[in-house]
């Protein structure tokens, strides 16, 4: 790695920028942080690593003065700070960007970067706003437009427009949630690049990432989290990936095969099972979301859908799943024409679809475990016969998914939004399972799971692949579509850039592609 | 010593508590109106053991309550079913007028044996009530336009048209009464001294419907649309469909209640024919936390409230109060509805 | 001649109660709360507006009154939806009930009366000479030009082009957004949400003490919820709220001539022209903005209570 900007090295005796204490804190039936140590000295990239669900982005949180810990000390350049707000913080200079974007969609760029700021003036009018916005950008060299409206701008834009808004407030301590979630690899390569210049004037990042190669690539210091405790601080050089991914588990993790085949195993089929031939589709809005799409998926294989999201992956999955309707071309499951949006059709066709929100697509939260659980086979015997419905069979069927699903639930009746994320996930994954006879539609399935959790849904997606069922797995990490897939298309702005064969992938090449880089060789 | 208390918001929110707070606020209102009465110089537990005694310590108090157990459950079923599908129907009340005006078409100019029109009258209530909330219902399912505001402001509409033809075109030329229409040629029998046939019609209706809800295919489909109707969507169910006709089931329910109550308690169409029954339907239903089942008891227990509310009218007091103090109950109750999701936990020291 | 001047001059004598209303509800969901209590708190305006009057001769100080009511049922309506979160919908709809119910009990002592005083106009020299508009405008009393012109302006001002008014609006879209940029999310949905009860409040007291001018059970007769289908209609911004108001002024005035000079329609049927207007005016922009949607749409967290501390 190059490194073509000065490391700062603190003169000896400077404070930390950021010192955190023995902080704890707890939610209903859940120990966010338990007696954390953290400390962030200037010139410094910190990574803070950890699964889903291991209290990073809460500590950050409290240092931002979202939440306010429960226990535990916040030391600002040797001064013992509380932030009762976050207002508090953001005068200390800490700046937060985001996993999911604290934008006005409706307000424009200049607005945002202007919202709470003590230092707008007090008459600000449009011109006033964008005009301040132009120097600011030209000033930390991030290049934005300031007139245009947020919702209007693509994810990576929208995470420029969050870091000039932190920069401006003067923030000496950077801190960025999962960032290059919504970048290309050359984006995330921009972004590095960025944040070392940061630091190179004495100001300090603190990196929270679940991704062990790139920690491993932009971090001075590693402190990682599990289970809420900080389980250790390592310098960077120390580290390899193995060993962080084992911290990060706290036991021996073996990265599978999953591409291998046992003796039993459905072959990959002849035919394809499922066709999309010219299609184009339009979003709710009524823009263009699909071009001219032209896929094609093979019994006993897992085709992956790589591409940053917001590309037209919604859409994609709403048209393979029969939610959405095509604007023009054809969808074919094994050899039959589909007509438009008719989702039970496709349900009874045997199209299983793993939604990439389940609370807002899958479930119904407010209403029960069982009734969710039967959303698929509500209309057929043995649930319901002759338009009758039969709950004690509903409860029946509820229990069987449940324990496919290795999920313990104690009361069937209950809401199902009170059950954990993960045990949501698995009950949705097995109850599209039972229908998907030949096709399963999964989207983003290990979004917001821990490590164990996410093992679990990959063997379930072999486990279906095996059984003959044809698989479209929509993920932006790359490395697990790399461990699954027979092969990878790759989505930008609603068109396929490009199908290869996942043999000796060229991670760079894919890169391009998701980067809108037409391929230079064609997959068969 | 005890260690620290802590407040915490659980995602889903206990029934046994939600229906505490539904019990404490209207104690707490009932206080309040005791006060209030106090305040104005008289004894609120001679009034409270008057309007008691006035009500259950007679065949006759029984049936003044009965008579008003029936449109309340109406009402209250007809929010109560909106509700099922994620609709608030707040027209509850227009559509009532509108279910009386055409049941009352029908009975002031339709020839014929009593029995038949009986019939027909109840099926122009019924298609009254609908048809008065097709507008909203429509405009909810083709253009997401809310249909709060849509089904209130056509309660106004339908009380100036009963109004109108009721002390216009409509009225009794032949004597005193000079703001209602001649009497309805059929009446809905009686069924238990003045408590007409309404009664186990509104129970009975009530059961079905709750019926339907939990063990009919229809009724899941309703239930999940209901409740997330994204995920509806992905289930292949048609949203768009089960809106348009659980929608304008409330509307009808509410015409019939409309019906119901020209044609079996006052025999003629007349301007105040509701004593605000759509509006308290509105409370009977939240206080039943949206189960038709629960509709009958608490459509009883608001029968209550506003037959103590009449009875209080020989002392001075106003129906008005009582719809300040449902008011009030509401009010508690939706604050007692959001405490109830959080709950108190000792974090040991 | 005469047709149009008694026709606009009413038009904006009636329509300053639907706009001083509709104005303090576009205040309240701009910080993303729906307060359907408008109704209940015109009534409680109007009957303040009266009672005040029949003690203290002062249509200025009943007006007062009436806000100072307002505000009181404000902060307990905002007390339950923004502190503690209740469901602003039951809340909005028990407050209407609460004080209809209220103003109904006390106003039986006033039933029919007319106000002992009343808003006089007030002439302004030069500009109510003007043919048409000068008698129209320039010669109401002087709570019309608090309505149509000083709050309108004053408001569109502030949130529009102040510091300030961007980070009210900025509570209504994202309230964790504005949380995390230090803004009082808590403080200002209370403080918008009461002077907004203020404003429908001063609109009940308008309704008696300038327009009607008595009070009689029943005189709001749905106002309120006019109001409220106004705000949408009005895209939610100030100066197109009280224009809305002004509109609906005139579909009043209209029926009123109507009645006046014996046109063969029922009077019943005239008084149903607002409410049916309304309706038409909720439904027919929703098809036809679909260019302006976005211009014209609602604060993205509209009636959703904000949690800062939710997993």
């Amino acid at each position: 790695m190059n490194e073509t900007v000065q490391r700062f090295t603190p003169p000896s005796g400077t404070p930390p920028i950021v010192q955190l204490k023995g902080i704890a804190k707890y939610f209903p039936g859940v120990i966010a942080n338990e007696d954390v140590d953290l400390e962030v000295m200037p010139g410094e990239i910190h990574a803070l690593l950890g699964e889903n669900g291991a209290g990073k982005s809460t500590l950050m949180n409290i240092l931002t003065g979202i939440y306010q810990a429960d226990k535990g000390e916040i030391i600002i350049d040797g001064y013992d700070r509380e932030f009762a707000t976050p207002l508090q913080a953001i005068a200390a200079g800490i700046g937060m960007v985001h996993q999911h974007f604290k934008l006005v969609q409706a307000f424009t760029v200049a607005e945002n970067i202007h919202l709470g700021w003590d230092q707008t003036p007090k008459r600000a009018s449009r011109q006033v706003l964008e005009s301040r916005t132009a120097e600011l950008a030209k000033k930390f060299n991030l290049e934005t437009r300031p007139g245009a409206t947020v919702s209007d701008l693509s994810t990576g834009e929208q995470q420029r427009v969050e870091i000039l808004r932190v920069l401006a407030r003067q923030a000496r301590l950077l801190i960025l949630d999962e960032p290059t979630a919504v970048l290309t690899p050359a984006e995330a390569r921009e972004l590095f690049g960025a944040l070392r210049e940061f630091v190179s004037g004495g100001n300090a990042v603190i990196f929270i990432s679940h991704k062990l190669d790139e920690v491993m690539e932009i971090s001075d210091r590693i402190s990682i989290l599990r289970g809420g405790r900080k389980i250790a601080t390592k310098e960077t050089s120390d580290c390899n990936p193995h060993m962080l991914a084992n911290l990060m588990v706290g036991r021996e993790i073996v990265l599978a095969d999953m591409r291998g085949r046992g003796p039993d195993a459905a072959p990959v089929s002849e035919k394809p099972i499922l066709v999309l031939e010219n299609v184009s589709a339009a979003d709710e809005t009524g823009a263009k979301a699909l071009e001219d799409i032209s896929l094609q998926v093979h019994a006993g294989e897992i085709l992956g859908i790589a591409g940053v999201a917001g590309n037209g992956q919604r859409e994609l999955s709403q048209v393979l799943t029969g939610v959405r309707p095509v604007t023009s071309g054809q969808v074919f499951v094994d050899g039959k024409p589909m007509k438009g949006a008719n989702a039970a059709a496709f349900a009874a066709f045997g199209i299983g679809h793993i939604p990439e929100d389940r609370l807002h697509s899958g479930l119904a939260p407010a209403l029960s475990i069982t009734t969710n659980a039967v959303m698929r086979e509500y209309g057929k015997p043995p649930v319901s016969s002759g338009g009758v419905y039969n709950p004690r069979s509903a409860l029946s069927l509820a229990k069987d998914i449940a324990a496919a699903a290795d999920v313990t639930i104690p009361d069937f009746g209950m809401p199902v939004r009170n059950l954990s994320g993960g045990n949501q996930q698995r009950l949705v994954a097995r109850r599209e399972m039972r229908i998907a006879k030949r096709v399963l539609v999964a989207a983003y399935p290990s979004r917001g799971l821990d490590v164990g959790a996410i093992n679990t849904m990959l063997r379930y997606i072999v486990e279906l692949r095996d059984a003959g069922a044809g698989i479209i797995l929509i993920s932006e990490e790359l490395e697990e579509l790399l461990n699954l897939s027979d092969r990878i298309a790759v989505l930008y702005e609603g068109k396929v850039m490009g199908v290869v064969e996942n043999d000796n992938l060229d991670i760079e090449e894919i890169g391009l592609l998701m980067g809108g880089r037409k391929k230079t060789k064609e997959a068969a | 010593m005890f260690g620290t208390l802590r407040l915490q918001r659980l995602p889903s929110s206990h029934p046994g508590i939600a229906l505490a707070a539904r019990v404490a606020a209207i104690f707490i209102a009932l206080a309040v109106a005791g006060i209030g009465i106090a305040l104005a110089g008289m004894n609120p537990i001679e009034l409270g053991g008057r309007v008691i005694s006035a009500s259950f310590g007679s065949t006759f108090g029984m049936e003044d309550l009965g008579v008003l157990v029936i449109p309340l459950i109406l009402t209250g079923l007809a929010v109560a079913v909106g509700q099922q599908i994620g609709a608030w129907n707040i027209g509850a009340e227009g559509q009532f007028y509108a279910g009386a005006f055409a049941a009352s078409a029908v009975g002031l100019f339709v020839p014929g044996p009593q029995w038949m029109i009986l019939i027909l009258m109840f099926i122009a209530g019924v298609v009254g009530g609908a048809v008065w909330i097709l507008v909203p219902t429509l405009a909810r399912a083709y253009a997401n336009v809310n249909e709060l505001i849509t089904t209130l402001l056509l309660n106004f509409v339908a009380t100036l048209l009963v109004y109108y033809v009721s002390t216009g075109p409509w009225r009794d030329r032949s004597g005193m009464a000079n703001s209602a229409t001649p009497p309805l040629s059929a009446d809905v029998p009686y069924f238990w001294g003045i408590v007409h046939w309404g009664f186990p019609i509104a129970i009975g209706l009530a059961v079905v419907v709750a019926l339907a809800l939990a063990f009919s295919k229809w009724g899941y489909e309703v239930r999940l649309v209901g409740s997330n109707p994204s995920a509806a969507k992905y289930a292949g169910i048609p949203v768009r469909r089960h809106l348009i006709t659980v929608m304008l089931l409330s509307g009808a329910i509410a015409g019939l209640a409309g019906m119901l109550e020209i044609a079996g308690t006052v025999h003629r169409l007349q301007g105040g024919i509701s004593n605000n029954f759509g509006y308290l339907g509105i409370m009977v239903a939240v206080l039943a936390r949206g189960s038709p089942l629960g509709v009958i008891f608490s459509g009883a227990l608001m029968a209550f409230i506003l037959n103590s509310g009449i009875i209080l009218q020989t002392q001075g007091l106003t129906t008005s109060v009582v719809l300040a103090i449902t008011g009030f109950i509401l009010f508690l109750t939706a604050i007692g509805d959001e405490l109830s999701y959080y709950r108190i936990t000792r974090e040991k020291a | 001649m005469d047709i149009l001047t008694g026709l606009l001059t009413t038009a904006f004598l009636a329509g300053g109660v639907l706009a001083l209303a509709a104005l303090g509800e576009v205040l309240a969901e701009r910080v993303g709360v729906v307060n359907l209590g408008v109704e209940g708190l015109m009534a409680m305006g109007a009957i303040t507006g009266i009672a005040t009057v029949t003690s203290v001769p002062s249509p200025m100080l009943g007006f007062l009154a009436a806000l100072v009511v307002g505000a009181v049922f404000g902060m307990l309506f905002a007390a339950a939806t923004v502190l503690l979160r209740a469901n602003q919908v039951l809340c909005g709809l028990a407050l209407t009930l609460m004080g209809t119910g209220l103003a109904s009990t006390i106003g039986r002592n006033y039933s029919g009366m007319p106000a002992p005083v009343t808003f006089e106009p007030v002439q302004i020299p030069l500009l109510s000479q003007i043919p048409i508009i000068g008698p129209a405008f320039f010669s109401q009393n002087i709570l019309v030009y608090l309505i149509y012109i000083i709050l309108p302006l004053f408001f569109s001002y502030l949130m529009f082009s102040t510091r300030h008014g961007l980070n009210m609006r900025a509570v209504g879209e994202n309230p964790a957004a504005a949380d995390a940029a230090g803004i009082p999310v808590n403080l200002m949905r209370f403080s918008y949400v009461t002077i907004g009860s203020a404003l429908a409040a001063g609109a009940g007291a308008y309704l008696t003490l300038a327009f009607v001018p008595s009070w009689s059970d029943g005189v709001v007769a749905g106002r309120g919820w006019i109001a409220v289908a106004l705000v949408i209609f009005a895209g939610y911004r100030p100066m197109m709220a009280t224009l809305s108001g002004l509109l609906f002024g005139l579909i009043t005035a209209l029926g009123f001539i109507g009645q006046a000079r014996g046109w063969p329609i029922a009077p019943a049927f005239l008084s149903m022209l607002p409410y049916l207007g309304t309706v038409a005016f909720i439904i027919v922009p929703v098809l036809a903005w679909q260019k302006m949607r976005r211009a014209m749409a609602a604060p993205a967290a509209l009636a959703e209570p904000y949690f800062r501390d939710m997993r």
